[in-house]
């Protein structure tokens, strides 16, 4: 079960799950026996809006570490998600095709997008940031976007 | 067809965001050409403030309620206010049946925007004609 660092500013509370790791764009990892799940943090599926559509690569693409691995489009922004590890796609959530708004429902669970055969994990996990890193750059970021307002 | 029936129409009354403006340019565009003399429009704020009339209306006819987001205010208000909703339209669904328009801007929407509520309009008239028909020439 995941734990979450919270951070609540106006009426917006962001969590950050405490078990995987992230990029700065908001795309965490999570890794288990050499296979890594990708997601979109709270923050980013927050920030973006509702989901309306989410194309993922097809499995069996090879995904160097910051290469496009997917794009999401919302009502506010298309963004493209890049790939948070290196190795090969070998699974998509097929939710992704028909509901992907369950990405705002449930971003660190079900609304999971892909899932990779990492090549070389730990170089990569070199190169994310913890939990409380995330955490604080989230903070960083949502603030700065609050000043902006 | 026969005046005296009707369907109501009741779309998001969302300020500030795309999705209620093309709730409500749709809504605007069935009540004014596509059926004008079939649905009625019903604001959701006159529902909320509990208006005679338009409870009255939503009590009276079968309603379609356009929501903006899922927090589907209009779908509530119409149950809540005593009426049925006998069909529920969402805008992110319908922009999910037509990803070529993308919808942009509030006050005014881009072209995308406009097509997207021209697109919904032309569904909820079709399902004003479905219930009309289901209807089978009952007077209201």
């Amino acid at each position: 079960m995941s734990e979450y660092l919270k951070y609540t500013l106006d009426k917006f509370t962001f969590q950050v799950a405490t078990n995987r790791y992230y990029n700065a764009d908001g795309v965490w990892a999570k890794e288990e026996d050499g296979q890594v799940s990708i997601g979109l943090s709270d923050f980013l599926q927050q920030r973006s809006g509702d989901i309306a559509f989410a194309d993922v690569v097809e499995p069996g693409t090879d995904l160097g570490f910051g290469d496009e691995m997917a794009s999401i489009e919302t009502i506010k922004v298309d963004i493209s998600l890049p790939s948070p590890v290196s190795g090969t796609v070998i699974e998509a959530n097929p939710a992704m095709e028909m509901e992907p708004e369950i990405i705002n429902e449930d971003p660190y669970g079900n609304g999971w997008l892909a899932i990779i055969e990492a090549t070389d994990w730990l170089a990569d996990q070199a190169q994310l940031l913890s939990p409380q890193a995330y955490f604080e750059h989230m903070v960083a970021e949502a603030e700065e976007e609050a000043k902006s307002l | 067809m026969n005046q005296h029936k009707k369907v109501v129409i009741v779309p998001c009354s969302g300020i500030g965001k795309t999705y209620g403006t093309v709730s409500r340019e749709a809504a605007y565009e069935v009540i004014e050409d596509l059926r004008a003399e079939q649905a009625q429009l019903v604001a959701l704020s006159l529902l909320v403030l509990g208006d005679d009339d338009a409870r009255s209306a939503v009590g009276q006819y079968p309603a379609i309620a356009i929501d903006g987001c899922k927090l589907a205010c209009a779908s509530k208000m119409v149950e809540e206010s005593g009426g049925h909703v006998v069909q529920e339209y969402a805008v992110l669904d319908v922009y999910r049946r037509y990803r070529q328009f993308k919808p942009r801007g509030i006050a005014e929407l881009n072209e995308g925007g406009q097509k997207l509520a021209h697109a919904l309009a032309e569904e909820v008239a079709a399902s004003v004609d479905e219930l009309l028909a289901g209807e089978g020439g009952q007077d209201a």
